[in-house]
């Protein structure tokens, strides 16, 4: 047979070489292959590995429930409450095919859902398309703050429909309205912080935009969490792979009481102005209030563009916190420090007088007093109860300016505050080198004059003047006024920021005392200029003032008084400015007088 | 037809190599567990079918395999030119009236069962190439012999290459020169071929048309679409580098899950990318082991084999799984271009699977048959 001839052949021999050869050759294939593996899988995996993370992982920010913010007592001031959204999955609504195919679907969901739940629709065929492409992981929300009827119809109706969720936001609300819409601020639409720029995507996040909310924006806000999302090849959500939980903001305790905000915010009523109550021990405020305001509900989520004309244009300036940023002149509640300024270096005592014929002749010019007719022989007692202007000239005149600008900027006039709130002004004390400055010329005679009653360029706050009030009341400490009482972090109580630190001036016992005689004198008697801020019961001290501004043709008039009492351990200082009105005594006097009022009620009641 | 093998069905059943038969169970095993992986996206009541199909294919492969192994190889090879004309006649029939999937008419669909005339024809060139090699007394150093081997391997890598299916058409052409080699052809004679060979590719190239050359570009170059055969690529790369040492543990491939390995080629030709990702480099050189253990088996046969035609069949045979192999796992890892090549007996696919088993049959028959008594 064949086999049997072909066994004899001497090439069975080579054939089985070459049969050799070949399994040698596979041995070498298989190896290189082994080879290539151990490279790609072992030596070089990680490199692979994190080129899968990145084209399978998408990372979301999360942000924390805002910090809630109370006045002293617990009253809540800015509260997050639960807004129902509607809001669709595209990872359960894909359909095969191209992407159109999907949106198609989704837009006719849409019409179907907002047939079913009554609301007109909110999301546009472009907006759908546009989520898909910029952020498809993540659910899109169609409907925001559905009312009671839309969500009995979704219960009802839609709730079974697969994609489509009912999804619940926390929403910023400010119970009381305008009542703290300078101090507590508003909340906007955060911009991406620098800290956040690792993520993918970001969750719809609140910023604060202005007073509280804004100066204390990082402690309110928490800490953001994020989650990390596997995304398929399409980029459709997958599943979450892991979370880091977002820790939650920390709740703020304000100084304010509802009650005293309340009191001075009827007070001031629809006339133009600011007002601020606070504790002359520790620089603690009871109520900060700066008229008009605006609602700052009207910021959330975000405010119309209409709206926010409307304020912007307002020549009242809603948006202004007068109490801290309105630049005023102090007109005559500046005496009390120009007394105290003569009185501390010496050169005149409570007995030191002066005769007012109404007017003061300096050089070829004259400075008028208030009152036409004069008020004939004063001491300084006298001067201050009726705000002579004459007297404080003169006094102004012996004991030399230098002692009135140290005495005014030892008790923070010039500088800010260093209240807890953002867009402090600092004021201007003018001095003998700030004149040469700006009106390239010294300093005059007149120019002190015009300083001891508180006009010229001189420009302070109505807080700047509380802390002045209540320098005066405690005897020569410089309060840091604060409006953030405690904070609760990890279920511990704080105190942020150093609030109450103090500066003490060394003021001499008797002449504060003289100053003080001269305040009370100023509310406590039948002709003092302040008398319509007197309450039965009370010894209260406080200094008038009338400053005029703007141009000689329409000259307006600042009316201020600043105040503390009771006069003897005093715990409150006030100082409240309206901005058009005839004179501090009769227009700013029964303000005070209100709001003492209330302060004392609500002392009694406890 | 010799009296000496006439033994009964079982004493040849015994003579079998079990070592290939446990190797090819455990592939397929292997196979439809990753096949369900691969058919794997989360949700383990909307799998695909494609693991229960298989494993139909897989017990027809076996049974084939039986069958074959107890045939006489030599009835086969005899009939070889009979099963060749077979194989060119359905790839005649895939020509005018296959179906076209994916833009290559591959597939010959008969009762709702398809199969790709391609992979018997393969097997069928093995038989009719150890016949011709293998047969009598001529010495195979000829010219006329290895011009008359080259005819044959022709015909169907033309018709198989027209379809067009480049990576099995490629399969022919070591298929030819192993043989040739193995047959006694001068080492020189088969360099000059292939230097020939080389040479004359490019007037191929201008014989083709217009759409079959952007096929082939297709198919040769992947950076020219890279999200079509490029991003297969890519994906490919990451899931085998992703892996590691141990894998990330079956079902838990994510770019198979998340769709990035398209789910189309997952069960198919990128099989491999599934296991390597989910079994890390430990599972997928426990593939090449397995693989490594056929091949041995096919060679140690066609050494003991007692014709030459039945070395050349198990040669043919290693061969053609060798080739399948290396070929796919090295487009897994990005060494080749993207072809149409599975990875025998563990991806998805019918007419492979029975094809290759009934050449491993006949592995089996020639050493049942070349055993002395």
């Amino acid at each position: 047979m064949l086999e049997r001839i072909e066994r004899a052949e001497p090439r069975s021999v080579s054939m089985r070489f070459r049969i050799r050869l070949v399994w040698i050759g596979m041995l070498v294939g298989f190896f290189f292959l082994g080879i290539v593996l151990w490279r790609m899988q072992v030596a070089r995996g990680e490199r692979y590995r994190q080129r899968l993370v990145r084209q399978s992982t998408r990372r979301v920010r999360l942000p924390g429930r805002r910090g809630r913010i109370f006045d002293c007592r617990g009253t809540v001031l800015a509260d997050n409450r639960p807004s129902y959204c509607i809001a669709i999955h595209f990872e359960e609504l894909r359909q095969r095919g191209p992407w159109s195919r999907t949106v198609e679907y989704v837009d006719s969901l849409l019409d179907r859902l907002a047939d079913m739940l009554g609301l007109p629709r909110r999301i546009s065929r472009k907006d759908i398309s546009r989520h898909i492409r910029r952020r498809l992981p993540l659910p899109l929300i169609v409907w925001r703050d559905l009312d009671d009827v839309a969500l009995a119809r979704w219960a009802e109706l839609a709730s079974n429909i697969p994609g489509v969720e009912l999804y619940v936001d926390s929403v910023r609300c400010y119970p009381f309205g305008p009542l703290f819409c300078h101090v507590v601020g508003y909340v906007g639409r955060a911009s991406v912080t620098p800290s956040g720029r690792n993520f993918d995507y970001y969750w719809p996040e609140y910023e604060g935009r202005r007073g509280i909310e804004k100066a204390y924006d990082s402690l309110l806000r928490g800490e953001a969490g994020g989650k990390v999302v596997l995304v398929d090849a399409s980029g459709f959500r997958y599943r979450d792979l892991v979370a880091k939980p977002a820790k939650d903001g920390v709740d703020l305790w304000l100084t304010l009481d509802v009650r005293v905000q309340q009191a001075v915010f009827d007070a001031l009523g629809d006339k133009s102005g600011a007002a601020v109550v606070l504790s002359p021990r520790d620089g603690r405020i009871l109520a900060l209030v700066s008229s008009p305001g605006f609602e700052p509900n009207l910021f959330i989520p975000a405010i119309a563009s209409a709206d926010w004309n409307t304020l912007l244009e307002d020549p009242r300036r809603p948006l202004l916190n007068r109490a801290i940023a309105g630049a005023y002149v102090p007109g005559s509640t500046i005496k009390p420090l120009v007394a105290l300024a003569a009185l501390s270096s010496g050169v005149a005592g409570r007995e030191t007088e002066f005769t007012c014929p109404g007017y003061l002749d300096l050089g070829d010019r004259r400075f008028r007093c208030w009152y036409r007719k004069g008020h004939g022989r004063l001491n300084m007692v006298t001067a201050l109860r009726y705000s002579c202007n004459v007297y404080f000239f003169r006094l102004a005149l012996r004991c030399g300016p230098e002692a009135i600008w140290r005495l005014a900027k030892e008790v923070g006039l010039g500088r800010r505050t260093g209240i807890d709130l953002d867009y402090e002004l600092a004021g201007l004390v003018p001095d003998r080198e700030w004149h040469r400055r700006h009106f390239g010329r010294g300093w005059s005679d007149g120019d002190t004059c015009n300083l001891a009653i508180g006009q010229g360029a001189i420009v302070v706050t109505p807080l700047q003047m509380a802390v002045v009030a209540a320098a005066l009341a405690n005897g020569g400490r410089v309060v840091r006024p604060h409006v953030v009482g405690r904070i609760i972090r990890d279920g511990v109580w704080e105190s942020p920021r150093g609030g109450g630190e103090t500066t003490s001036l060394d003021w001499r016992t008797r002449a504060l005392a003289v100053v003080k005689e001269g305040m009370a004198e100023v509310v406590g008697t039948r002709d003092g200029t302040g008398r319509l801020a007197a309450l039965p019961g009370y010894r209260i001290a406080g200094k008038t003032g009338t400053a005029q501004y703007g141009p000689e043709n329409d000259r307006k008039k600042y009316c201020w008084m600043i105040a503390f009492a009771p006069l003897e351990g005093p715990r409150y200082a006030v100082s409240v400015v309206i901005d058009e009105g005839h004179s501090g005594g009769q227009d700013a006097a029964p303000v005070v007088r209100e709001i003492l009022k209330t302060c004392f009620e609500l002392e009694a009641a406890e | 037809m010799t009296r000496r093998s006439s033994a009964t069905g079982w004493t040849r059943l015994r003579r079998f190599d079990w070592m290939i038969m446990a190797a090819a169970v455990a592939l397929m095993g292997v196979g439809i567990c990753f096949i369900y992986s691969a058919s794997f996206h989360g949700d383990p009541l909307r799998v695909a079918p494609y693991y229960r199909k298989q494993l139909v294919w897989d017990g027809l492969g076996l049974l084939v395999c039986v069958l074959v192994g107890m045939t006489d190889y030599r009835r086969i090879l005899r009939g070889a030119w009979a099963w060749y004309a077979l194989a060119v006649g359905l790839l005649l029939l895939a020509i005018v009236a296959g179906v076209s999937v994916r833009g290559a008419q591959r597939w010959l669909c008969i009762l709702g069962v398809c199969v790709q005339p391609a992979e018997l024809a393969k097997i069928a060139l093995v038989v009719v190439l150890a016949k011709y090699l293998g047969s009598g007394a001529r010495r195979v150093t000829g010219w006329r012999i290895v011009l008359t081997a080259a005819l044959i391997t022709a015909l169907p890598f033309s018709l198989i290459f027209r379809q067009p299916d480049l990576g099995t058409a490629a399969a022919l052409i070591p298929l030819l020169l192993v043989l040739l080699y193995v047959g006694g052809v001068p080492g020189r004679v088969l360099v000059f071929l292939c230097i020939l060979g080389l040479l004359f590719a490019p007037l191929g190239w201008l014989a083709l048309d217009e759409y079959q050359k952007n096929r082939i570009l297709f198919f040769l170059d992947p950076g020219k679409d890279p999200l079509g055969a490029g991003w297969n690529k890519i994906q490919s790369e990451i899931a085998v580098g992703s892996g590691g040492l141990w894998g990330k543990g079956f079902l838990k491939g994510t770019q198979n899950i998340l769709g990035f390995l398209p789910r189309s080629v997952a069960p198919t030709d990128f099989i491999f990318s599934v296991i390597a990702e989910e079994a890390g480099f430990v599972g997928s050189a426990a593939i090449l082991a397995l693989y490594l253990v056929i091949l041995s088996a096919c060679l140690r046969t066609a050494l003991s084999a007692r014709t030459v035609s039945g070395k050349l069949l198990c040669v043919g045979v290693a061969v053609l799984l060798f080739f399948h192999v290396f070929v796919n796992v090295g487009m897994t890892v990005g060494l080749f271009p993207i072809t149409g090549l599975p990875l025998p007996l563990v991806s998805y696919g019918g007419s492979v699977t029975v094809a290759l088993m009934a050449g491993l049959g006949m592995v089996q028959s020639v050493r049942v048959f070349s055993v002395r008594i």
